[in-house]
């Protein structure tokens, strides 16, 4: 038998006991070393200093009772054994340790040297057994994550030929088709998007599960997200003759979320409905504010189709959960869409549900936190107390000279994005986070705590120092307008706060009206 | 005028016959290596103006190659484009930080791959509008 010394820390406030445990210990047949500490406090300290065998713990003591004491102990050293010794026979307080990882619960009036000695032999067994399993299950999950990226990564290759041979045939650089044959490809081609789709899912999953999704936050207007996820699915609804309709809030606030990852999700979501709706049914899209809950807005996507049973309604969120009875034209027939769009809201913090019953179609909601303006400009727009006197809200866009941009496009920006804050003065004047999804066009708006006048002065000199950076002219177009920003003047003035908040509003009005505008020039064809 | 020069370094051969197929096809004239090594002494030699580039090479990888290209001073100022199976999420940034001009994931958009060739070849490329009937996907 192993004769290794047990060191074992001893948490007991009362001297009498301690000396008894101690005794106990002392008798057994393996050698063991205490120490022995009357404080919770001065327990917790030795553990940092070193890691004991085993933690012989009484309950109650000066500076922590019940409970409370095991908790802390567990919380501060995961992986060493803990024993209570107790004066009561609470079978309650017993059973609530060892569902916390306590190894074993002792009544101190009942044991003998011979009982204590097992019993700590035992739960530093039992620690170990528990420690190797927890590792082994990680072990697996992270080979599983490991084989499921290594295979996504190993199909792309085989698909990549076909997508390559099947594209020179319909492109006619292999020589001239039959209808029939052209007929045909496009049917493999079909395939080939759906096959790259689910592999992409595939590894977009394992990502999200093994905590490796990661998303870039940025300030977004949900508006126009929503007409992009519309826009392009509006074939497909037309084409089942399914009406597809959008309602947005007027005043919707901006949200501090990833562009790209929300159009996912809504994409994932109008795609679902429209596939799980009959033809001549509709699909509403909304996104509005719920006054019980003003820190988040709500985005939902109701259908009028067959609907989702109570069974189906409890696992429909998990990985590779498939509708039984759905007609499959699935783009990714994995089922693991809304497992994806899961984390992806979580990500965000937010939440995501389905309220559906069978036959009275389904409507899937999600929420995004609100970009709360207001808290970044109250430093900046007062001083003193006060509001200060005037705002001008300045508008610098840096448009790449080609499409698709020359070079690392994303570098260059956010070069440019420095220049910008260093030509600012940090305790007036505020660069705003980048709005809306990295495309093309960035827009960096500056929150200038001054006049028009001075904010012209601000404006030439960004524009300089632009200017300056090598090689810029050849690769993106900088253009700079400012505009007074004309908030409400309450009379008489509310709180500092709701001043600020009034500011914050009239910047964001003037934001989402400025990015209409670009919208409705792109639509015209400017 | 002559055509512009692409050198494309990929080990999977097929790929390779299909990339000179389209690139010809819009006008390009294509030599092609299958491992860093080579595509390195043969982009001395040959001087391309734009190089596509796999990242799994056998014999020194696409980063080696990419930094071997930076730090020459013939090649450094030649496009690279890479075209990878590897994920973009742990892969672009790097890439694009060691001198690439873009990264694509095979299977790429090839009319998306085109519009990259011919905008970093600059205003001067002679190569013709790329040819791609207009089919919906």
């Amino acid at each position: 038998m192993d004769r290794q010394t047990t060191n074992v820390l001893l948490i007991e406030d009362n001297p009498g006991d301690a000396d008894l445990v101690r005794l106990r210990l002392v008798e057994g047949t393996s050698p063991v070393s205490v120490n022995c500490v009357s404080r919770l406090s001065d327990g917790l300290a030795s553990l940092t200093r070193e890691t004991p065998s085993v933690v012989l713990l009484d309950l109650n003591l000066p500076d922590s009772r019940g409970a409370e004491t095991f908790r802390r102990v567990m919380e501060h050293a995961p992986n060493v054994p803990v024993v209570v010794l107790s004066g009561q026979d609470d079978e309650v307080l017993a059973m609530k340790a060892l569902h916390q990882g306590v190894q074993d619960y002792l009544v101190k009036g009942d044991i003998s040297s011979k009982h204590l000695e097992r019993a700590i032999r035992y739960a530093v067994e039992r620690q170990g057994l528990a420690r190797a399993l927890e590792i082994a299950q990680k072990q697996q999950i992270d080979f599983k994550n490991q084989f499921l990226s290594h295979v996504s990564h190993e199909l792309r290759t085989p698909l990549t030929c076909i997508h390559q041979y099947v594209s020179l045939m319909l492109d006619g650089l292999a020589g001239p088709l039959a209808p029939e044959q052209t007929d045909h490809l496009k049917t493999i081609f079909k395939s080939v998007n759906q096959l790259h789709a689910m592999i992409r899912d595939l590894l977009e999953a394992t990502r999200a599960e093994s905590g490796k999704m990661r998303i870039e936050p940025r300030c977004v207007a949900l508006g126009e997200l929503v007409q992009q996820a519309v826009a392009m699915l509006r074939p497909t609804a037309d084409e089942k003759k399914i009406g597809l309709e959008i309602g947005i809030d007027q005043r919707l606030p901006l949200v501090h979320a990833d562009p790209d990852r929300v159009l996912e999700v809504l994409i994932n979501l109008i795609d679902n409905a429209i596939k799980f709706t009959p033809a001549e049914g509709s699909v509403m899209v909304q996104a509005s504010m719920v006054d019980a809950d003003p820190g988040f807005v709500y985005l939902s996507v109701s259908d009028t189709g067959r609907g989702i049973g109570p069974e189906a309604k409890a696992l429909i969120f998990e990985r590779l959960y498939q509708d039984p009875d759905s007609v499959d034209n699935n783009r990714s027939g994995l089922g693991l869409g809304l497992f994806i769009c899961r984390e992806i809201v979580r990500l965000h913090e937010g939440r995501i549900w389905v309220s559906s019953e069978l036959g009275q179609g389904s409507t899937f909601t999600f929420t995004l936190p609100v970009y709360s303006l207001a808290k970044l400009l109250a430093p900046v727009v007062s001083y003193d107390g006060r509001l200060r006197p005037a705002f001008v809200l300045v508008k610098i866009e840096l448009s790449p000279l080609s499409n698709p941009p020359r070079g690392n496009w994303k570098e260059t920006w956010q070069q440019c994005a420095e220049i910008v804050r260093h030509c600012v003065y940090l305790d007036k004047d505020l660069v705003l986070p980048p709005m809306g999804a990295s495309g093309t066009t960035e827009t960096l708006f500056v929150l200038a705590s001054t006049d028009l006048q001075r904010a012209g002065i601000m404006s030439t000199r960004i524009r300089e120092q632009l200017e300056r950076v090598e090689n810029l002219k050849t690769k993106c177009g900088v253009s700079i307008t400012t505009r007074p920003v004309e908030f409400r003047q309450e009379n008489p003035p509310g709180t500092l706060e709701q001043q600020v908040q009034s500011v914050a509003d009239c910047v964001t009005t003037m934001i989402l009206a400025s990015r209409e505008r670009k919208q409705l020039s792109v639509i015209k064809g400017d | 005028m002559p055509r512009p020069k692409i050198l494309v370094v990929d080990d999977d051969p097929d790929l390779v016959r299909a990339l000179r197929l389209r690139l010809r096809a819009n006008n390009y004239e294509v030599t092609t290596a299958s491992d860093g090594y080579t595509a390195i002494a043969q982009a001395q030699k040959e001087r391309p103006a734009l190089i596509i580039l796999d990242l799994g090479l056998p014999v020194g990888d696409g980063f080696v190659v990419l930094d071997r290209l930076q730090t020459s001073d013939t090649l450094s100022g030649v496009p690279v484009i890479v075209l990878s199976a590897r994920d973009p999420q742990t892969n672009e940034e790097r890439a694009l930080k060691a001198g690439a001009a873009a990264f694509f994931q095979k299977p790429a958009d090839n009319e998306e791959l085109m519009n990259v060739i011919r905008v970093s070849l600059g205003p001067d490329a002679t190569a013709l509008p790329a040819h791609t009937a207009a089919w919906p996907s």
